[in-house]
């Protein structure tokens, strides 16, 4: 059985375990790598003065508020000195000089970072497959077909798989499109992507600016709401970080309140989805409504122009941002006989398919002729949708759905992109209207693989939403 | 829809896909493309296009020179330099 953070905590000051060996069990596991959810791991040389310095705080009694932890982190997190790739050839080689604002809070609370988890490239994926470094395997197996590796789901696949192998005790992981709670839900466990512009994106490798969210990978909704607490703060450097107060998430997680809890269920979402992903909303209405809540239907009339929207909005955005890639100040630079040339090779050689698809869609709908049709147009949706939530809003206070629409897939199955980007057709709405969601584990598949289910919140309700979720949780009561 | 100039495209993203890769990419993009192509059915003319989600957390702050950066650590990262300039092949003929 995983022990929480509380758990951990309270087993370093009660001295039943020390900082420095906490730290060498999950690194053992870590330093194996055996599901490839690591891009680089810490030796402990490098973490030992923050172990020793760790201990000392928990032997004066004054420990941080994760102190000792040990975290993987994404390989998208600048991390000072650390070697960050995006899990792409072009940034191999890239040791920034100055640490993320979300990493920079994690070790001011104490945390240890073991080491930087394997994604997809720059974050585009659902699967960890476009990964340079070679895709992450999921720990879960298909009980019916034990040989087969599966995907972990993307794209922080590598931190879904490092926290469900038990490798690390919680992993930072960014969310697009899905990219936490995709995978969170394939790996059977908890993913959090908070509101948009709760968590500094300063120091986060870009890939669409106006979607990209950072967040925890965890075993339990308590541990998401400490490492929340951590990284959830106004950052000057952000020009899209909020500056409004933020709650204490952990403290009155388990309060239980005497009004009435609504929470629409989208009946459009389920039409036409297996029986397994039904049976997680069915009983998790079950199991919930005995606690004063109650359950409503609502619907969406833009669910289906959501996945085109972000196909159009994300693309864009990361060629864009993307365009600082091109062999001159870091990264991979390949040969050239001019300047123009060193542009050409450095980003043709340096980004991979999936990736390189990616910006010629974006370059295409942003390109004179085709602005207005799709790009303007895509912005003109989002709006639509956002509309929609905010509808819906006014009528529940959540919103539940199933996190993927299929359980975790074969490596190399799906070769088709479009077939790929419906993974996250319950997601993506989600972020395209910057509203926070949070996948917790709801049951397991008739092949015994866990499915998860996905709780929307309202803008900066975190705290609400992590209530619902932990509440939802201890109902579901669902271990492994 | 008009036939995809993969050519033009790949030069704007300052891409240079091997000839062999071209097809694959254009019928990738061209394959995307008609699968996004049921937003143009949506009437959103009196709609305002959606920059900032959450639209009022957009902010601005002075413009203050903070030093957190040093040349040579910025440097460290390129992949050639010389003093303490970026190295590239000359562009003035």
């Amino acid at each position: 059985m995983k022990q929480s953070i509380s758990q951990i905590k309270s087993s370093l000051q009660k001295k039943e375990i020390s900082v420095e060996e906490l730290h060498d069990e999950f690194f053992k596991i870590a330093k194996s790598n055996i599901n490839n959810s690591y891009n680089l791991i810490l030796d402990k040389e490098h973490n030992k003065s923050f172990i020793t310095e760790s201990q000392k705080r928990y032997d004066n009694s004054k420990p941080l508020p994760l102190d000792g932890i040990p975290l993987g982190i994404k390989d998208l997190f600048c991390t000072k000195g650390i070697r960050t790739t995006a899990s792409s050839k072009i940034l191999s080689n890239f040791i920034p000089n100055y640490e993320s604002f979300v990493t920079q809070q994690l070790l001011k609370d104490g945390s240890i970072f073991l080491g930087k988890n394997n994604c997809d490239e720059f974050a585009m994926g659902s699967s960890n497959e476009t990964s340079h470094f070679g895709p992450v395997v999921n720990p879960w197996k298909n009980k019916n077909e034990p040989d087969n590796n599966l995907v972990p789901g993307g794209s922080s696949g590598g931190s879904a798989a490092a926290v469900a192998e038990g490798s690390c005790v919680a992993s930072m992981g960014t969310d697009t499109g899905g990219s936490i709670r995709q995978p969170a839900s394939l790996c059977g466990i908890v993913g959090l992507k908070p509101t948009f512009g709760s968590c500094s994106r300063w120091g986060i490798v870009a890939f669409a600016s106006s979607l990209d969210q950072a967040g925890p990978l965890t075993n339990c909704v308590e541990d998401a709401a400490h490492i929340l607490n951590s990284i959830s703060k106004f950052d000057f450097n952000d020009s899209t970080s909020s500056n409004h107060t933020r709650d204490d998430y952990v403290s009155e997680l388990n309060q239980k309140t005497d009004q009435k809890i609504k929470i629409g269920i989208p009946s459009d979402y389920l039409q036409g989805v297996s029986k397994d992903i039904l049976n997680q909303i069915e009983n998790t209405k079950k199991v919930l409504s005995k606690n004063n809540i109650e359950f409503l239907d609502v619907k969406f009339s833009t669910t289906e122009y959501a996945l085109s929207t972000y196909y159009i909005l994300a693309p864009a955005e990361a060629s864009s941002n993307l365009a600082r890639y091109d062999g001159i100040r870091y990264g991979v630079r390949e040969k050239g006989e001019n300047l123009d040339d060193i542009y050409l090779n450095s980003r043709t050689e340096g980004f991979g398919d999936e990736v390189t698809r990616r910006i010629l869609i974006g370059a295409y709908v942003l390109s004179a002729g085709y602005y207005d049709a799709y790009y303007r147009q895509a912005q003109k949706v989002r709006r639509l949708i956002k509309n929609d939530f905010q509808r819906i809003f006014e009528e529940v206070d959540f919103i539940l759905t199933p996190t993927t629409p299929n359980e975790a897939f074969k490596i190399g199955d799906k070769l088709d992109p479009i077939s790929m980007y419906k993974n996250d057709i319950y997601t993506v709405p989600t972020s395209l209207a910057g509203l926070p969601g949070i996948s917790i584990p709801s049951g397991l598949s008739s092949n015994g693989l866990p499915l998860g289910i996905q709780f929307i919140g309202n803008y900066f309700q975190e705290k609400k939403l992590l209530q619902i979720a932990a509440l939802a949780e201890k109902e579901l009561a669902f271990n492994e | 829809m008009s036939d995809i100039d993969i050519k033009r495209i790949s030069y704007l993203a300052k891409l240079k896909l091997p000839e062999e890769k071209e097809e694959f990419y254009a019928n990738s993009l061209k394959e995307i493309i008609k699968w996004v192509d049921n937003l143009k059915k949506i009437d959103t003319k009196e709609v305002k296009p959606l920059h900032n989600v959450t639209e009022k957390t957009e902010s601005i702050r002075n413009d203050e020179v903070y030093k957190n950066n040093s040349v040579e650590e910025i440097l460290d990262n390129a992949p050639e330099r010389a003093q303490n300039f970026f190295k590239v092949p000359k562009v003035v003929e």
